[in-house]
């Protein structure tokens, strides 16, 4: 019988419950995080573009110097070494 | 495109109050239920663009916000288990607190009861837990907590009634302790 109030008396203790008006600093708060959230938006775009771009230079400069290079040390060597035909 | 400045001001005055309050009784924390409020209006500033009128404003802010509680209370369980591993935090002792919380809405006379009785609630299931919160805490109807979380009334019933039938179980296991104690 105690123990069968006690749990009544918890599981009603929520009754008359008032609803908490939240801190008035909270709107401001929201405001500065979606200002902030913009800015940081249209600043990671722009980070963006330029790595971008930084990218598709260096691929050309790339692809030019291909182009233009004479034979490379490496490839020297494997022609000497198949022209004696001495692997030692 | 998001809502402009005034109707945004418009939909925090009517609905901050409901938002933070089913944030505080989910998470039990002042703190945690200020930043769930912010997330809240931060996604219903960039995507009310989106709403389709399915179902009305207010139950669609319910549904953002149980879920964002939900997703937050997943996050912090994660990195309680990650503490088991890992370093400690300071909000280590934050999240083990939890079940101490007295909420700033309750009575005085029922502060220390209504601490146990929020302890027990984040013991119920998901679904226990947010029917039992919105029927007897936020004080819906069993229809209006249907359309929220998008199933029959007989289901809600259903679970408003499990739920008090796990608490009182939980709670006469308490008993003892209390007794002891006095």
């Amino acid at each position: 019988m105690e123990a069968n109030n006690w749990t009544n008396d918890i599981l009603n203790s929520s009754e008359g419950i008032t609803k908490v008006i939240p801190d008035t600093l909270l709107f401001s708060k929201i405001q500065n995080r979606i200002s902030i959230q913009n800015s940081v938006s249209s600043q990671w775009i722009w980070i963006a573009a330029a790595s971008f771009t930084i990218l598709v230079s260096l691929n050309i400069k790339m692809l030019l110097s291909n182009t233009t290079k004479t034979t490379a040390p490496t490839e020297t060597i494997i022609s000497s070494v198949s022209n004696s035909n001495q692997l030692y | 495109m998001a809502i402009n400045k005034s109707d945004f001001t418009t939909l925090y005055n009517e609905y901050s109050v409901l938002v933070y309050n089913v944030a505080l009784n989910y998470l039990q924390s002042v703190e945690d239920a200020e930043e769930i409020t912010q997330d809240v209006f931060i996604q219903l500033h960039t995507s009310l663009h989106k709403f389709q009128e399915k179902s009305a404003l207010k139950t669609w802010i319910y549904r953002i916000t149980i879920n964002k509680c939900l997703d937050f209370i997943k996050h912090k369980n994660s990195q309680k288990r990650f503490f088991i591993f890992g370093k400690k935090s300071q909000n280590e002792v934050e999240i083990l607190n939890i079940s101490n919380f007295e909420h700033p809405g309750i009575l005085l006379e029922n502060k220390e009861k209504a601490a146990l009785l929020f302890g027990i609630i984040n013991e119920l299931g998901e679904n226990q837990k947010t029917a039992f919160l919105l029927s007897k805490v936020d004080g819906l109807s069993n229809p209006e907590i249907a359309t929220i979380m998008e199933l029959s009334i007989s289901s809600v019933d259903s679970l408003v009634f499990r739920a008090k039938v796990i608490l009182k179980e939980r709670l006469s296991n308490k008993f003892e302790e209390y007794r002891k104690k006095k």
